[in-house]
């Protein structure tokens, strides 16, 4: 570095003026850039245009109907012409115990669902990782992804049957061990547990792909390497594999955050009772019962609406804290 | 006048040449004249322009009904009739499946035309209907006052009965209840005393296939659990005021004793989870004793367990006698159905279009809609339309042909009961029989039409309170929780959630539609 930058350099006024010309080139350049990219691959741009169609159709267009939240909605007078009658529909919905109570429930079981059943398609991805043959592997991945392609009612019906006082594998166990037999589905305490361990049951090994693929995307070298420098196995994979897919794992928490509130609804209509509503009506639920079985529309968007505000704000949060200390982030 | 004497040759000849319908007396306009149909119901998500029953009344009358239904891809018709409003495109007619909430809803802001003096003026049969049989126009009519579909009307009274294991009995040496209490040490009994035989104590004494009818059991103290065909619904008291029979003391009472047969075991302790599946595999196991079910179905499992258990007896038996001495069966079939069909706003052929829904209540029309073509599946024999043997002896069953035929289909048609008795089991003929000896039935209770105010007050309160009284009715049956002791906070709660609010505007609806 010169001590007089008049001597070696050029003044301040054209280090400014020349960076903004250059912004401006940079600027016109990526234009061009972005035009030519489209000339030469405009292949991609025309696969492209499906999902831009799909999301424009599905997504965006009827955001347009949410409007009906504050509307009182006539599905022949239509949306445009329905009166608005303002946030009578929210005041309906958050003076109402059972709403606050599913509230509560779905934020429950969610968390719940989020700390036992998350974790479980990252350890199995790890575990088939570390399996060496390969017929085993192959048909220990297939057994636990079977159950994520059988019908929810399928699943129920296996639950309830599970779970039978007189003929389920659960009493009969428990009747060898000396304990009386429990009516499982009908006691509050024990649906969360029951509808949580089934959902993990369910899909944890369909999740897993998600990890394997991460996994398979981790450059051999690093391995060569540290079996180079002795590592054990264990090492390998607490040191080299799970840093290396930290990044997926923390886009797919960012994502099941910003899902929190959408608890498997089918299933929980397939396994509550009223005797369990108390622990089991999630808002979901609660929307079916009180607003669709009735053709509430309004009153259902109103509750959907309050449904993607929360989500969307539980992303952003998860966003910006992932952002900040991991430098991971979706967008 | 000067042909007469000729046109009447010409029709006395044609009537014995012809089929009889050739004469053109059910003729309803001179040119063809066609009109589109959204027909959405559970057998088949549109109306078959082919359907034998479609030929002859577009030969009969002159109209012909062409397939325009909304959502074909979708099973569930609220959905579809939903997708077809909203639309905004509607055709001529719009039928099929549970049309009732949406026409009484979208008819008085425009979307479907008023019935009340097109019917007066140019459907005499439908009128005829009417007339003999009163409150049923009033139970589909809107708010407003007028109607807006022609019903699906359903035949025959009785729905569910009681049926016991008479060959249990015969093995026990007990006789068939005749009060609640014998009902108690007969089913005591078949727990206890093994009547299975397999020196296991694995029998199910009572067992249901819906929970809800577990509830039904309080009728047996004297309490009502429901108005209507479908669960939990409201009823009208002895004082003609609509309550709901979950806020009455005799329920109290009623669902205590329910609560304690549950806790000795005599009812399905899986009552709650076994669901569908119950009947069968508790018969078929040569496990289950007693139950409160369909007439028809239940006396089927008698044939079809011959071969597996020995002596399989199920038979239907009067209810027993209630603590205050009365034998009720609660349940009966609606004699309306929220099925059949409706004109749209767009029709510009009303008059023709309710001159051809009236066809389907004339003599011809109602034979037509209930069998099908004559001479194709069925011929009048001593007065009486009976089936061809080559569709009693199909092993197709006959509600699915008559579907492939458009007959039974959910027009708005007046069902004949003749249609189904031709195939009913002995075991459930007898038991009708016996059913019909006896005055067992309750009024039913079919609904209102609320105001868009009322709507607004019942939508606000009633769901929530509808889930806290199933929620604690469960809890007492499953034993958490004293009723009796619960019982004055229970009510409390309720009047809490807007109990009396409800009322007041079923009450008021009530007066106005039925008054």
């Amino acid at each position: 570095m010169s001590a007089d930058p008049n001597v070696t350099g050029p003044k301040t006024e054209e280090i400014v003026l020349g960076a903004a010309e250059a912004t401006r080139r940079r600027r016109g350049s990526r234009m061009v850039r972005l035009g030519d990219h489209m000339k030469r691959e405009w292949q991609l741009y025309v696969m492209l245009i499906p999902t831009i169609l799909w999301l424009l159709v599905f997504l965006y267009k009827p955001m347009y109907g949410l409007q009906i939240a504050f509307k009182d909605y006539s599905l022949f007078r239509g949306v445009a012409a329905s009166p608005w009658i303002g946030f009578d529909h929210f005041e309906t919905l958050f003076s109402n115990d059972q709403f606050l109570r599913a509230l509560k429930n779905t934020i429950i079981i969610s968390f719940y669902g989020l700390v036992f059943g998350f974790p479980m398609p990252i350890l199995l991805a790890l575990m088939f990782n570390e399996i060496l043959k390969q017929t085993f592997k192959k048909t220990a991945q297939t057994i636990v992804y079977l159950p994520h392609f059988i019908s929810s009612v399928i699943i129920a019906g296996i639950v309830i049957t599970a779970f039978s006082p007189s003929a389920g594998i659960v009493n009969t166990v428990m009747g060898w061990l000396g304990f009386d037999p429990v009516y499982f589905l009908t006691k509050p305490e024990w649906f969360r547990p029951i509808f949580i361990g089934t959902g993990i049951w369910q899909e944890a090994g369909f999740q897993s792909i998600v990890y394997l693929a991460a996994i398979a995307g981790v450059s051999p070298t690093l391995y060569e390497s540290a079996v180079v420098d002795g590592a054990s196995r264990w090492q390998m994979m607490w040191k080299i594999t799970v840093p290396s897919i930290l990044p997926t794992i923390i886009i797919m928490l960012i994502i099941r955050i910003g899902n929190i509130l959408e608890v498997s609804f089918e299933m929980i209509i397939l396994l509550y009772q009223p005797a369990t509503y108390e622990t089991a009506d999630v808002v979901n639920t609660f929307i079916y019962r009180q607003g669709l079985q009735g053709g509430q529309y309004d009153f259902a968007a109103a509750a959907g609406l309050f449904n993607a505000v929360v989500a969307f704000t539980l992303v952003m949060t998860a966003n910006t804290i992932s952002k900040r200390y991991s430098r991971t982030s979706l967008w | 006048m000067r042909n007469l004497p000729l046109a009447l040759a010409m029709i006395g000849t044609t009537a014995l040449t012809m089929p009889a319908f050739a004469d053109g007396h059910l003729q309803i306009v001179d040119e063809p004249l066609d009109l589109s149909i959204h027909m959405h119901w559970p057998r088949s998500q549109g109306y078959d322009e082919s359907y034998a029953v479609e030929r002859v009344a577009r030969e009969m009358t002159g109209i012909h009904l062409r397939e325009a239904t909304f959502g074909r891809n979708t099973s569930d018709s609220a959905e579809a009739m939903n997708l077809l409003i909203a639309s905004g495109d509607m055709p001529d007619i719009v039928g099929g499946h549970l049309i009732k909430q949406p026409v009484n809803e979208y008819g008085p802001q425009g979307a479907f035309q008023p019935l009340n003096e097109l019917v007066a003026e140019h459907a005499p049969n439908i009128q005829a209907f009417w007339d003999s049989h009163p409150g049923l126009q009033q139970a589909i009519s809107a708010y407003d006052g007028n109607y807006y579909y022609i019903p699906y009307l359903p035949d025959g009274k009785y729905g569910r009965a009681y049926f016991i294991r008479q060959d249990w009995l015969d093995i026990l040496g007990l006789q068939q209840p005749q009060t609640v209490d014998e009902l108690h040490t007969v089913l005591t009994a078949f727990l206890n005393d093994d009547p299975n035989g397999n020196g296991l104590q694995d029998e199910v004494p009572a067992f249901f296939r819906n929970w809800e009818e577990v509830i039904r059991l309080v009728t047996f103290w004297d309490a009502r659990s429901s108005g209507s065909d479908t669960y939990h619904d409201f009823y009208v008291n002895d004082e003609g005021t609509v309550v709901h029979p979950y806020a009455q003391e005799a329920y109290r009472d009623g669902l205590t004793m329910v609560a304690q047969w549950y806790e000795e075991g005599i009812i399905d302790p899986e009552v709650f989870t076994r669901r569908s599946t119950a009947r069968e595999y508790l018969l078929g196991e040569n496990l289950g004793g007693f139950t409160h079910d369909w007439f028809a179905s239940t006396s089927g499992y008698n044939a079809a367990l011959e071969d597996k258990i020995e002596g399989f007896n199920f038979v239907p038996f009067l209810p027993p006698e209630s603590a205050g001495g009365v034998r009720m069966e609660e349940h009966r079939r609606i004699p309306i159905k929220p099925d059949g069909w409706a004109i749209s706003h767009s029709n510009e052929h009303a008059i023709e279009t309710i001159k051809y829904f009236d066809f389907f209540f004339s003599e011809e029309g109602r034979l037509l809609s209930n069998f099908g073509v004559e001479g194709e599946t069925w011929n009048m024999i001593d007065g009486e339309p009976v089936f061809t043997d080559e569709v009693l002896n199909s092993s197709e069953p006959i509600n699915s042909q008559m579907y492939a035929a458009g007959a039974q289909i959910q027009r708005g048609y007046w069902q004949d009961y003749r249609y189904e008795w031709q195939w009913t089991a002995q075991a459930a003929r007898d038991g009708i029989e016996l059913y019909d000896q006896h005055d067992l039935l309750v009024e039913q209770f079919l609904g209102v039409a609320f105001t868009e105010d009322e709507q607004v007050i019942y939508d606000r309160y009633w769901p929530s309170i509808r889930t806290y009284m199933l929620e604690r009715q469960q809890a007492w049956v499953l034993g958490s929780g004293d009723l009796q002791a619960d019982w004055d906070s229970y009510v409390e709660t309720l009047d809490n959630m807007g109990y009396q609010e409800v009322i007041e505007v079923l009450n008021s609806a009530y007066a106005r539609q039925y008054g």
